[in-house]
């Protein structure tokens, strides 16, 4: 009496599984038109009715190998519906549950709790049951559970038996099929999921893991052994351009360059989205000093960061299990990330105005600035972080003086100032933080390093409002500009702590302090030298060069100076010296904004020389 | 506290067991929208007080929050985020009231509606498209951002981006969610710089950004010193978060790379984040942050100028702490009203924020009621579970909207709270802001005042003037009666000579003797119209009108106006002078009478005095020397003018024509016409002594003299009728005088003593008179000063006091003979008219010429004027 009733209910649980089995691959045929989102509701709909079925079966009938091969398929459902929705604990749970009734329908003691022992002994004990395959099925998502919570190991241990996996279960599954042919209304219940293709993209992601996860342990070679291996295998598009593309990463890091470009070109190829291959071969251009190349692999990245599909690729079609819930170990995501379409966009613009490209430049540059205030920005993780935004305003300001649109770039500078200036402090110390220090002092060092920063943006703004006036060729209002900068770093006591090379330390704010101080005293003393005012001129010069010795302006202008004002022989030694620094020093590190100005008076170096020959005589006579 | 706070209760729902902390929101127009915490959402019409609908969600409700529009209603249950059009609900409401049951509509909310399906939604925010949501997973906050479509009723949210902040574990929070169960709500609010342009969602409906308790506009130097330059350089807004477990996060919305960073933590659970004015500056935006934690901790959060360093301005955390527990609160522009469940209390945060540096500054003075001011007051309203955000009624009381533990709505009323605050200390460059605006407005003020002022002069001025037109206008109505009026008008004439032309001038003066002040506005009307006119004139009243406006005559003085009169010989006199006052309206009103067209002519018209030009007053008399000339010479004037010469010889030969009939025209000598007066001597002496008494001491003397001198001279100079002639200043102390009337002729007046009596009577019975006898060849000028002759002694006659009746036989002989005369006179004209009106053998002239015989007859022998 009651083994009818168990059956009975069983029947009942099978016809509704029948049920929503059939809606679900409904569903997902239909897929392609039907959003994500309400793609994802769907999912947890199923979800949430297999729960249900599967509650009722675990409370309801006893662990009978009758009835095993139904509930087992069940529980594939409920759990890979579960894992679909990245809700991987309560997969893992279900399938602990069913694997204990596995056990008990079998009869054995309980086994061992290592994984790769349970599963062997449990395949072991089922090994002649009808239920065997229905246990593999369980294994392969055990496999997908382990691959997702990056338990590399494990699965290292277990791989043979894993991959082996394909091959019992294909031959199986055509035993299966058979039957299904047989008659359609046979008991044997639907799964969501082929195991099959299960398996197969088990079997890619797990090598993409690995290889991911021997590349950032130093073992190039080997991890490039296994991605070759998985670039064989049948695979989404997606991920066998993972695989060229981890290829090309491992060649890179074999300081293989020219053949890791090969490979992210393959994996571009392959999968139009893989970005991160733009992305690294664009690395790689930089590393090669190939500056064109590097600029129109920024300008490809930024335009196909902004496709629509490129961020969110979507869900292909008959998978129910996206690549993305296995692949989630942290190296690999290091090596798939991408910079946001706003840092490509402003690396791109940099470049530009770095290498002559001013116009192009200034446009990129106004478009980051256009897309900062539109209203879709909100609060992207950007990774590496873009400049702050005063920065980003006093580079563009910059570009837009350097390409001579000296109103648009006092335009930018007056924002800047505007929004600082009520916040700048009366004065302030500096003090270079010790490594140490630096932890303990936390919220109130912040602070004091955010006025820091904000005095040098208010300094460099008004240093371009400077430039702008020089280029205007309006002194008066030019010295104005410059002295504004002048006063405002001259509120900044510098506290010695350390060595002295704090200086030449590029970046820090002492650098940054050191570099508005000399160029503003330059630009003022340039301003002085052409209202005819010498001496002003030459104080404020020296000055310049004590605090900025790198300044090829200021030294020009120096000795231009000291010519006037007839002291010809320092003036001929001023730009020897100022000439044999030029040769020396770079400014590739500083931001546009702290170069030296394009668009001021320029002194005509051939013409200086002349004039140094022409002394060379009277010298010697 | 002195007021009381009136409680409203608008209606009572029970309500047992929630799950979440309650609220009640304002929204769609006057609907509240009361969240219990259940599955219900009533919809409670303030307007009509009562309940309209109930909105059964699938889940307990635990946040509401209605678009920018107030159009779309979003409501976080435990099943995800649903979305109700106000559209929707107002057809159900409107076809429930159709039904005319009083019971609320139930609204069944069903998963069609579903927004967002995120479980565990404990909090909402709209910011422009953006939906937020707050959600508590195991041991974090997941503050997810959606993509709001405008339309959203249907379709579904697209999710942006989504932040975990870890979630502080906190013994208060887990002690006390074991015992209650009920889930705190956390503290969602959308922070705005002031300076910042408004929401573009929200600047696309018509109206200005309403801000609501969870919109704030902070003001710009304290948004960039809590938030950062790069949220205000990308104007960005800022989403401040008060969590349960006490930290208070934010992030800004529309900037990219941001993540939520902790501004500050309670250490207890954030109850309520608003912001406050509390500096009483219109600056449309708020001066400071207030977060209220459960157990009554309150941190203030304001611009500190001067930081610790010397160094410009720094955010200031000023932490306080209130007697707790406090369940729910809601700020206002400067308080902070919040109810601890047994008690509802005010706080206010001016007071507050600024005690310490009030004490600092003048400590004896206000330390006391900064004292009285710190400490929260009561308003003795209990058990108040959720506030509205408060709103001031046209009185200015801040009313706040209520819900009850028991479920009742209430409205509390509070009472009004004087104004005594002192000043309060701004941060420097806000000072040179508020400073200008005040000057600003000052000047405004000063402007609008003078106006106003200048408005109340003019019309007092014109009360004042109309006041004085009044007075005088009954005065004249009152005196046009009576002889002696205050105001009139006196003229003098006067000859002159212009261009070769004599004219008559009349100077006419307006004497103002009245205590009030002719003003601006009046205007001296002169009428001269002829008392006699040519019948060439047609008819009508030859009248000619002068008019002299004038700007003010004060008490006592008087107005001279000249006016011409006549030239010579062109008028006929006696002439009527009528003078009058008129003011006219428009003048009073000045320019705004222009507005009124029926104004323009209305005008009150007072009359003056009546003044006569006689032939007397227009006589030019000649010296004797020039009365010489004239007696030999007549016609032959001096050479120069020969033309006017001509001109009158030709006149005279005309009227001498006229005059004396066919027949005397060729004669070189014209015929002399003549009349006179006798006047009683004694009467004339009488008369002249009364007259000269009050006016020349030596007069007298002189007068009696000569009487019939003198009585030529008063007749010639005396100011009849108020008007005198110009000619004073002469002496005629003459018994003949030649003079020329206004017509051109030659007059002669004689006066002379004549004894009248009868021969019969004896000696003692005749009277001495004064006999004055006009001649001239021209009967008009006869008769003119004739006529003139007797109204003045008419007037004399009036003047002088009655006599006995000594002289009653003279009278009486007098009377017969002058009866006898006009007896014979009478026989001789009905003879005339007789032959006249049979036409027997007389012509026309013939009858003309008796009929001036008559005429002459009259006129030449005199009644004696006793």
């Amino acid at each position: 009496m009651c083994q009818y009733w168990w059956s009975f209910t069983l029947c009942t649980v099978v016809t509704f599984q029948f049920a929503f089995t059939f809606l679900f691959q409904q569903q997902e045929r239909g897929a392609e038109a039907v959003s994500h989102n309400q793609n994802q509701t769907h999912q947890r709909w199923c979800l949430s009715e297999f729960h249900k079925l599967s509650r009722k079966i675990q409370g309801g009938i006893p662990p009978l190998v009758d009835h095993a091969q139904s509930e087992l398929t069940v529980v594939y459902n409920t759990c890979l519906c579960s894992a679909a929705l990245s809700q991987l604990s309560e997969a893992e749970l279900l399938l602990s549950q069913a694997t204990e009734r596995v056990i008990q329908m079998t009869g054995d003691d309980p086994i061992s709790s290592d994984p790769p022992a349970f599963w062997r002994t449990l395949l072991k004990s089922v090994g002649n049951t009808t239920f065997n395959s229905s246990v593999q099925h369980l294994l392969c998502l055990q496999w997908a559970l382990w691959l997702a919570k990056c338990q590399l190991k494990t699965i290292q241990e277990f791989q043979d038996e894993l991959f082996s996996l394909s091959e019992t279960l294909s031959t199986e599954l055509g035993d299966d099929k058979r039957s299904s042919e047989r008659g359609k209304s046979s008991d044997i219940p639907l799964l969501v999921m082929d195991p099959r293709r299960l398996i197969e993209l088990l079997q890619t992601c797990t090598f993409i893991a690995q290889g991911a996860e021997r590349l950032s342990e130093g073992q190039s070679s080997e991890a490039l052994s296994g991605l070759q291996k998985a670039s064989s295998l049948p695979a989404p598009r997606m991920l066998l351009a993972y695989t060229h593309h981890l290829s090309g990463c491992c060649l890179a890091s074999m300081s293989c360059p020219q053949m890791a470009l090969q490979c992210y070109r393959k994996a571009v190829e392959t999968d139009s989205r893989c970005v991160c291959a733009l992305y690294q071969s664009l690395l790689i251009y930089r590393e090669l000093g190939n500056t064109q190349a590097e600029i129109q692999a920024l300008r490809l990245l930024h335009s196909s960061l902004l496709l629509p599909s490129a961020t969110e690729p979507p869900l292909a079609g008959a998978a129910l299990l996206s690549p993305s819930v296995l692949l989630c170990s942290q190296s690999l995501n290091r090596l798939l990330s991408v910079p946001s379409a706003l840092s490509v966009l402003h690396s791109l613009a940099q470049k530009c105005v770095l290498y002559g490209r001013v116009s192009e430049g200034v446009e990129y540059y106004l478009d980051l600035l256009a897309a900062l205030h539109s209203d879709d920005q909100h609060g992207v993780h950007e990774d590496p972080p873009l400049p702050r935004l005063p920065e980003l305003y006093l580079e563009a300001g910059a570009a837009l003086l350097t390409a001579r649109r000296p109103a648009d770039c006092m335009a930018l500078c007056d924002e800047v100032v505007g929004t600082t200036l009520e916040l700048l402090p009366e004065k302030l110390v500096l003090e270079e933080p010790e490594e140490t220090s630096e932890i303990e002092t936390g919220a109130v060092g912040a602070e004091g390093e955010d006025r820091m920063r904000m005095l040098l943006w208010t300094g460099a703004a008004y240093l371009l409002q400077g430039h702008c006036h020089t280029h205007l060729r309006d002194w008066k209002q030019a010295v104005t500009h410059y002295t504004r900068c002048i006063n405002l770093l001259v509120k900044v006591h510098f506290k010695k702590k350390g060595d002295a090379d704090m200086v030449g330390k590029q970046g820090t704010n002492l650098c940054i302090l050191q570099r508005l101080k000399g160029l503003s005293l330059a630009g003022r003393g340039i301003s002085f030298s052409q209202t005819d005012q010498l001496r002003e001129a030459l104080r404020d010069l020296h000055l310049s060069l004590q605090a900025a010795p790198d300044c090829v302006g200021a030294g020009l202008w120096c000795g231009e100076v000291l010519w006037r004002l007839g002291r010809r022989q320092e003036a001929a030694a001023c730009w020897e010296k100022t000439w044999s620094f030029t040769a020396q020093s770079s400014v590739e590190g500083l931001r546009l904004y702290l170069q030296e100005p394009q668009t001021g008076p320029l002194l005509d170096s051939t013409e200086l020389q002349h004039r140094i020959q022409e002394l060379g005589p009277t010298l010697s006579a | 506290m002195e007021g009381r706070c009136a409680v409203e209760t608008w209606a009572e729902f029970g309500f047992s067991g929630t799950s979440c902390t309650p609220k009640v929101q304002l929204g769609f127009g006057t609907d509240v929208f009361i969240c219990t915490g259940s599955d219900e959402v009533y919809v409670f019409s303030a307007k009509e007080r009562k309940l309209t609908a109930v909105l059964q969600f699938p889940g307990p409700v635990s946040d509401l929050v209605e678009s920018h529009d107030k159009q779309v209603l979003f409501a976080a249950c435990m099943s995800g985020v649903y979305c109700v059009s106000s559209q929707f609900l107002l057809s159900r409401v409107q076809s429930s009231l159709a039904d005319a049951s009083s019971s609320p509509s139930e609204l069944k909310i069903s998963s069609e509606f579903l927004l967002v399906p995120e479980e565990g939604v404990l909090s909402l925010l709209l910011v422009g498209s953006v939906l937020l949501t707050l959600s508590q997973r195991d041991t974090s906050w997941i503050l997810t951002l959606y993509n709001c479509p405008k339309q959203s009723a249907s379709s579904s949210c697209e999710s942006l981006t989504s932040f975990s902040l870890p979630l502080v574990s906190s013994v208060v929070q887990d002690d006390d969610e074991g015992k209650t169960g009920v889930r705190r709500r956390p503290v969602l609010i959308c922070v705005c710089s002031g300076d910042a342009t408004p929401l573009p969602s929200s600047s696309t409906s018509s109206s200005e950004v309403t801000l609501t308790d969870r919109h704030i506009r902070l003001e710009p130097v304290l948004f960039k010193l809590l938030f950062g330059v790069d949220a205000a350089l990308a104007k960005s807004p800022v989403i401040l978060c008060g969590l349960p477990d006490g930290c208070l996060c934010f992030l800004p919305v529309r900037l990219a790379g941001s993540r939520p960073r902790v501004l500050h933590n309670l250490e207890q659970p954030v109850v309520f984040v608003g912001a406050s004015a509390v500096m009483k500056m219109g600056l449309g935006h708020a001066q400071c942050l207030v977060a209220v934690g459960e157990l009554g901790r309150v941190v203030l959060i304001k611009t500190d100028k001067g930081g610790p360093e010397g160094g410009g301005n720094t955010a200031g955390f000023t932490e306080r702490c209130v007697p707790g527990p406090v369940v729910c609160g809601c700020v206002d522009k400067n308080c902070l009203y919040y109810s601890t469940g047994s008690d509802l209390l005010r706080l206010d945060l001016s007071e507050g924020l600024f005690g310490q540096e009030g004490q600092e500054r003048n400590e004896e003075t206000s330390s006391k009621t900064d004292a009285a001011r710190q400490s929260p007051t009561s308003l003795s309203v209990c058990r108040v579970v959720a506030l509205a955000e408060p709103a001031h009624n046209p009185a200015g009381e801040v009313e706040l909207l209520g819900l009850s533990v028991r479920g009742q709505i209430q409205r509390i009323t509070l009472p009004l709270e004087k104004e005594d605050t002192g000043l309060s200390k701004m941060p420097s460059t806000q000072v040179g802001r508020s400073v200008r605006d005040l000057l600003s407005a000052i000047g405004d003020v000063c402007d609008r005042a003078s106006m106003l002022k200048t408005g109340i002069k003019s019309k007092n001025q014109i009360l004042k003037h109309l006041n004085q037109v009044l007075n005088i206008s009954f005065l004249l109505v009152a005196g046009t009666n009576s002889e002696e009026n205050l105001i009139r008008c006196h003229a003098t004439t006067k000859w002159s000579r212009l261009l070769q032309k004599d004219s008559l001038n009349l100077t006419c003066v307006l004497d103002n003797s009245s205590p009030y002040v002719l003003e601006h506005g009046w205007t001296l009307s002169v009428t001269v119209f002829p008392l006699s006119y040519p019948p060439s004139a047609g008819g009508e009243s030859p009248s000619t009108n002068f008019s002299f406006p004038f700007h003010s005559l004060p008490a006592g003085e008087s107005l001279e106006v000249s006016l011409p009169l006549a030239a010579a010989g062109v008028a006929s006199f006696p002439m009527t002078v009528s003078c009058s006052l008129i003011f006219s309206l428009s003048s009073l009103l000045g320019e705004e009478a222009a507005n009124f067209k029926g104004l323009q002519c209305s005008c009150i018209s007072l009359p003056l005095n009546t003044l006569t030009v006689d032939w007397l007053h227009a006589l030019q008399v000649s010296s004797p020397i020039d009365a010489q000339k004239m007696a030999t010479s007549q016609c032959n004037n001096t050479a120069t003018d020969t033309i006017q010469t001509f001109l009158n010889s030709r006149r005279i030969k005309c009227s001498g024509r006229g005059e004396g009939g066919g027949e005397n025209a060729s004669k070189p000598k014209r015929e002399q016409f003549s009349a006179s007066v006798r006047v009683l001597s004694e009467l004339v002496r009488d008369m002249l002594v009364v007259k000269s008494s009050d006016e020349d001491p030596q007069g007298p003397k002189l007068a009696l003299q000569n009487v019939h001198v003198s009585l030529l001279e008063w007749l010639l100079s005396e100011g009849f009728g108020g008007v005198r002639t110009g000619h004073q200043g002469d002496k005629m102390s003459r018994s003949v005088i030649h003079a020329r009337g206004p017509n051109g002729h030659t007059v002669k007046l004689t006066a002379k003593e004549v004894n009248v009596g009868e021969e019969s009577v004896g000696k003692e019975e005749s009277l001495t008179t004064v006999e004055v006898q006009v001649e001239s060849s021209s009967i008009a000028a006869v008769c003119g000063l004739h006529h003139a002759m007797l109204r003045r002694v008419q007037t004399l006659l009036q003047r002088v006091p009655e006599r006995a009746a000594s002289t009653k036989s003279i009278r009486s002989l007098g009377l017969r003979r002058a009866l006898q005369r006009a007896e014979h006179l009478l026989q001789q004209i009905q003879q005339i008219r007789v032959s006249g009106a049979f036409g027997v053998g007389a012509s026309t002239g013939q009858m003309t010429r008796s009929l001036l015989a008559v005429y002459r007859e009259l006129r030449e022998n005199p009644l004696l004027i006793i």
